[in-house]
């Protein structure tokens, strides 16, 4: 009895060293990929294999005992296999590399024939690309790939050609030189009928209004002017003149506002005279602003340049007042 | 620090649309840093010691639009660098061609404001005129430390080719087949350089047109190639170019009175008013339909709305006896005009809607002024003011907040007009002495004389 309890014993003590031992046998791990050089966007299929391992992991990702993945790696990547029991480890590299081809630069031409017309002629724009996805010429927006146009620009033009691919872009100019016929000759001004007396009259009795600065309100003197003007221009003889308020200014403001504010200063006029029963229909009003402003100070209006001549209202004839 | 930089990005990103390459790689956190401490060394410096900043805005802090502005002009350390190494000749004969090239080339780049120049002294002494002479290390490293690089040659005096470079990743991203005039040619590369650094079109092959001699001149944004565009033999005012830039509108007093005038690119007349009246200040938006200031009706001045060839005009405005005038469209919507009215007493900023509604005060600051000028992209007006009794100068305002900041200094300083990519600004100055046209980046810098014998009233075309 006790022999066959000591076989039992010692089958049993066996039994538990063959577990023992094969707790302990290390792990082992194997990987493979099915190619080691891609392409960019090439499939790749990673296997692996382990043996007595608890814990596994393929590039830090927990994994089967044994499995398999397809990958498209877009750049050169080491794949790993750690396979883990208790403290002990196994690790098995495979490497797939990715041979990048670069793509070819893309490559355009462009040229207009001919290069120069006359304005209103038509010339034509011939282009070829290559290893182009997008092309492009200025004013014609996106065309094929090659091709020829005509085009009749109106005045001289540089047509660029871009030509966008994946390996960069490219850019072709030509120039169209437009040549304008010369131009006509001007036409010759009539000469002015001979003015009639009456508009020497009209100046002898006019005289300049002056405003202050920046406004267009009439000052006392200036009221005594045109009450003066507003009489001989009511006289019956005079009635059917027609004359011109022009307004001006000192150059002290901005030019774009001078010629409203000038505006304003030859209405104020008109509305003065109006008012002192002068017909307003009889009574253009126009702005000149600083553009004949000569001042380069105050001074004086009667002692021009200045800016006080500068602003102000002049009357001045347009037709009318001769009797028939 | 983290709050502020966030926002400068989150600005930086809603102002430079598109330009993959322009996000790519050089902002860096530390470079943002930098660039805060940039911002605030600059926002202090500027204003000269004894002299007030402008009056105070309705709201906001002056800094805060100069910090967004410095997000459109690239200054030292917040953008990418760029090398742009001499072009060569390819054949003799070309030394003259090839010199006039680089000058010209360099100037528009650094005029664009897109990207930080390297001095030419820290280039590598060898010649570089195609890829295979390229050697990266000699661009990427000290002292040069280029981010992208330029380059190329003349193959003759009308034909060149040019590169760019990513000196960091080593890739070509650019070649270019010039054509054209040695300056045409430099113009066309520098605006592939801007667009390629930034999505956005450049400025290089764009053109100015000014009153000299009372005509209308048209020039290379540059100031070269000076020509007369007008022959009308009077008085000509104002001219304004359309968006496209396919049309011109200017006053002319060739009928005996003030009137507007609306000419083709071409120079034939597409339409004209005819008033006998002051008809003044157009401005054509991207519709083609145009705003003046007329007093036709006997009111005073009023804004009108016409159509593209002026007929049709329907009054807009209708305040008695006071002077509205200088109206600009908003060129981005087409739905707004800003216009310069004195009802209130001064000269002073108002919008209105294309449709007559929505009339309202804009910046109301005092003083006076005037030639109110919207940005292409809406976010600003620039004008003249002379800050309640100094001279001139030109400002710009912020649309959204109302915030003001002076650009002009020197001299008297009106009549702004904007680049087509809202980064740089036409005037006229008399710092030399007479009226001159000038231009500057939108935040003061850079400012350099276009004309020499006499300019006023620019307006950018494309």
């Amino acid at each position: 009895m006790p022999d066959k309890l000591f076989r039992t014993i010692s089958v049993s003590a066996m039994f538990i060293m063959v577990l023992l031992v094969s707790a302990c046998a290390p792990p082992v791990a194997k990987i493979k990929v099915s190619r080691t050089e891609v392409k960019p966007g090439d499939p790749v299929t990673v296997s692996w294999e382990t043996k007595n391992a608890k814990k596994i992991e393929v590039n830090g990702e927990s994994a089967e005992k044994i499995g398999a993945k397809t990958v498209t790696p877009k750049q050169t990547t080491t794949y790993e296999v750690v396979a883990r029991r208790g403290s002990k480890e196994a690790r098995d590299k495979a490497a797939v590399t990715v041979v990048v081809v670069k793509p070819p630069m893309p490559t355009i031409t462009l040229r207009a024939e001919p290069g120069a017309i006359d304005l209103g002629r038509t010339t034509v724009l011939r282009w070829e690309a290559t290893n182009a996805s997008t092309v492009t010429i200025s004013g014609l927006g996106e065309v094929a790939a090659s091709g020829q146009r005509e085009v009749s620009p109106r005045v001289s033009t540089t047509y660029t050609g871009t030509a966008i691919g994946e390996g960069g872009n490219a850019t072709a100019s030509t120039r169209v030189t437009v040549t304008e016929p010369p131009p006509p000759p001007a036409p010759e001004k009539p000469k002015p009928s001979p003015e009639p007396p009456i508009a020497d009259q009209f100046r002898a009795q006019v005289r300049p209004v002056f405003f202050d600065y920046n406004k267009s309100d009439i000052l006392p003197e200036g009221r005594e002017v045109l009450t003066k003007i507003a009489t001989w221009l009511n006289l019956e003889r005079n009635r059917t003149i027609v004359f011109r308020v022009e307004g001006y200014c000192d150059p002290r403001g901005t030019s774009e506002y001078n010629l409203g504010l000038g505006d304003r200063r030859s209405r104020a006029v008109k509305d003065f005279l109006v008012s002192l029963g002068v017909d307003g229909s009889r009574i253009e009003v126009v702005s000149f602003g600083n553009e004949k402003a000569t001042g380069t100070e105050e001074g004086a209006a009667s002692a021009p340049p200045s800016w006080a001549f500068d602003r102000r209202a002049e009357l001045i004839y347009v037709r009318g007042g001769d009797r028939p | 620090m983290p709050g502020p930089i966030k926002q400068l990005n989150r600005i930086r990103r809603t102002t430079l649309h598109g330009g993959a390459l322009f996000r790519a790689g050089w902002r860096s956190g530390l470079s943002l840093v930098i660039l805060l401490q940039c911002l605030l060394i600059s926002t202090t410096a500027v204003v000269p010691a004894g002299q007030q900043p402008p009056a105070p805005p309705q709201t906001g802090q002056p800094e805060d639009l100069r910090r967004q502005i410095g997000t459109i002009i690239v200054t030292p350390g917040n953008g990418p660098s760029l090398a742009v190494a001499d072009f060569q000749a390819r054949n003799a004969g070309l030394d003259q061609p090839v010199g006039v090239f680089n000058t010209v080339l360099w100037n528009d780049v650094r005029f664009s404001g897109v990207a930080n120049l390297v001095g030419k002294s820290l280039y590598p002494r060898t010649r570089l005129a195609d890829p295979a002479s390229l050697r990266f290390e000699e661009w990427g490293e000290d002292p040069v430390k280029a981010d992208y690089l330029a380059f190329g040659s003349l193959i003759d005096a009308t034909n060149g080719q040019g590169y760019l470079y990513d000196v960091k990743t080593r890739q070509g991203v650019l070649t270019a087949q010039l054509s054209g005039t040695e300056r045409e040619m430099a113009h066309q590369f520098a605006d592939q350089i801007v667009k390629l650094l930034t999505g956005q079109d450049g400025i290089a092959q764009s053109k100015i047109a000014y009153i000299a001699n009372r005509e209308v001149q048209m020039m290379d944004y540059d100031g070269f190639g000076s020509r007369s565009f007008t022959r009308d033999n009077s008085i000509n005012l104002f001219p304004g170019f359309s968006p496209d830039g396919k049309r011109l509108a200017y006053v002319s007093y060739r009928s005996g009175f003030p009137n507007v005038i609306v000419r083709g690119e071409d120079g034939l007349i597409i339409g004209a008013t005819r008033f006998n009246a002051t008809t003044t200040s157009p401005s054509i938006g991207p519709d083609g339909r145009i705003v003046f200031s007329s007093s036709k009706d006997g009111n005073g001045m009023d804004l009108y709305l016409a159509s593209e060839d002026c007929s049709g005009a329907r009054r807009l405005t209708s305040t008695r006896k006071s002077v509205n005038i200088s109206p600009r469209w908003n060129p981005r919507t087409g739905q707004e005009i800003a216009f310069i009215s004195d009802r209130g007493g001064n000269p002073q900023i108002y919008l209105i809607g294309a449709d007559g509604s929505n009339e309202r005060p804009f910046l109301t600051l005092g003083g006076q002024m005037d030639s109110p000028a919207w940005s292409p992209d809406g976010r600003f007006i620039a004008f003249t003011w002379d800050g309640g009794g100094g001279a001139f100068n030109i400002h710009l305002a912020d649309v959204a907040s109302g915030q003001v900041l002076k650009l002009t200094r020197e001299g008297r300083n009106e009549s702004p007009t904007w680049s087509p990519d809202s980064r740089h600004l036409a005037f006229q100055s008399n710092r030399t002495g007479r009226w001159e046209v000038w231009a500057m980046h939108i935040d003061g810098s850079e400012q350099r004389q276009l004309t020499r014998n006499g300019g006023r009233s620019p307006t950018w075309g494309r």
